[in-house]
């Protein structure tokens, strides 16, 4: 199944992109989806971000669907 | 009568309305942290009528904070004046009715009390995460509300946190990433309208919350890229399960000491140096001894001298600002050779 993935800030410079598909088996979470993304950009894994599913704040436990939208959501810091 | 004057376009908005407005000329709140995202965010509630606003900043005016810190002049730049300072100068002239009380600190798991105790609720002017997950524990110890407010580049991101009724910053990220992950307004830039936006989201939270209007404040997580017109809301249910903060009711972040840090500052060529340990520092005797060696500028609240091509300014509490690098050992090496660590 096919998941959006919404990229912000610094993530969207780096990935290049605001938004990336994902195709992911039945079952997955957040997690895989994430998973699944780093494989193609290895440089992810260097950032901590929390995740929304569908908008909504949603841990790395949580079930995705097919043509849901994880979003991910590095802190910001400066001021 | 002039209080009804000056705030009467916010009190015909019937959420606030005059009890409302009454509410807020009763309330207390901290901006902690007076750059691009303080300024608008203490000016706005300064003018909205908070009965004081205590403001709080470790820095100095610079130029190049001149494009986006909407409180200071070309003059608070050329005479290095300290931010809290200036910003309690401009806040008094728009509204001389609100008690404005300024701090020159950096705020320190030691003096939060001193600094936030009353405080109806607490504004993030930051732009570090020490200094927010230092706010975040405070206030959520102290069942206080504050609200995060962070930007760089074109994109920010903003939460209020309510105390054990929304999330707070370690529901969502459970520590500070590490030192030089995240980017800065040195490394990215910063845009002042998107600052201004951000602090202005702040100021708005924290009306509702101070006007007695919870029911009104937003859940969750607000991220913007505007450059890209992109604005997007993140729902976060109640505090997370399991958080160390609100659930465990752990705070590492007030147990911390004061210990001896360097920290170069966001947007500049300076690095802030605090010395290691607790107890009084005496500028006067300092000077003295200074004065042996450095021509000395003494203006009252701060000394300034020049060492090495390096320009220190030495605060009251025995801070530093160490400017012309971003090298934090060099910037504490120069103060344990000149004032001493
Ligand atoms: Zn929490």
């Amino acid at each position: 199944m096919k998941v959006t993935v919404r990229l912000f800030a610094a993530l969207r410079e780096q990935l290049g992109a605001s938004s990336l598909e994902v195709e992911v088996g039945d079952g997955s979470t957040v997690a895989d989806v994430v998973d699944r993304l780093a494989d193609r950009h290895a440089g992810l894994r260097e950032h901590r971000f929390a995740t929304a599913l569908n908008q909504r704040y949603a841990d790395a436990s949580a079930a995705v669907g097919d043509g849901d939208e994880v979003a991910l959501i590095p802190p910001v810091s400066g001021g | 009568m002039d209080a009804t004057d000056r705030y009467s376009r916010q009190i015909l908005y019937p959420e606030i309305g005059p009890d409302g407005q009454r509410r807020l000329g009763a309330a207390r709140v901290a901006v902690v942290g007076l750059g691009a995202l303080g300024c608008p965010a203490a000016a706005l509630l300064a003018r909205a009528g908070v009965g004081r606003l205590d403001v709080v900043d470790r820095d100095l005016v610079e130029r190049s904070n001149l494009q986006r810190q909407t409180l200071y002049t070309d003059a608070d730049a050329a005479a290095g004046r300290p931010k809290a300072e200036a910003a309690a100068r401009a806040l008094s002239e728009a509204n001389p009715d609100v008690e404005i009380v300024p701090h020159l600190r950096d705020l320190s798991a030691a003096d939060a009390d001193a600094v936030l105790d009353g405080a109806d609720a607490i504004v993030d002017g930051t732009d570090n995460f020490d200094v927010r997950f230092l706010l975040n524990d405070w206030a959520v110890k102290h069942d206080v509300p504050w609200v995060y407010a962070a930007a760089v580049g074109a994109s920010g991101l903003t939460m209020p946190v309510i105390p054990g009724r929304t999330a707070c910053l370690r529901c969502l990220f459970e520590e500070p990433p590490p030192a030089g992950s995240a980017e800065t307004c040195d490394t990215a830039g910063v845009l002042g309208p998107v600052t201004t936006v951000v602090g202005a989201l702040a100021a708005l939270e924290t009306l509702k919350l101070l006007a007695g209007r919870e029911d009104a404040v937003r859940r969750g997580l607000l991220q913007l890229d505007l450059w890209h017109n992109d604005l997007r809301p993140v729902a976060v249910e109640g505090p997370r399960e399991g958080c160390p903060c609100c659930g465990r009711r752990e705070f590492p972040f007030l147990a911390r000491g004061r210990g001896g840090t360097a920290s170069s500052l966001c947007g500049r060529d300076a690095v802030s140096v605090r010395p290691a340990g607790d107890g009084a520092f005496d500028l006067a005797a300092t000077r003295d001894r200074l004065q042996r060696a450095y021509r000395v500028v003494d203006v009252g609240s701060i000394l300034r001298f020049d060492v090495d091509g390096l320009r220190v300014t030495l605060f009251a509490d025995g801070r530093a600002i160490v400017h012309g690098t971003t090298d934090e050992a060099r910037a504490r090496a120069v103060y344990a050779r000149t004032v001493g660590s």
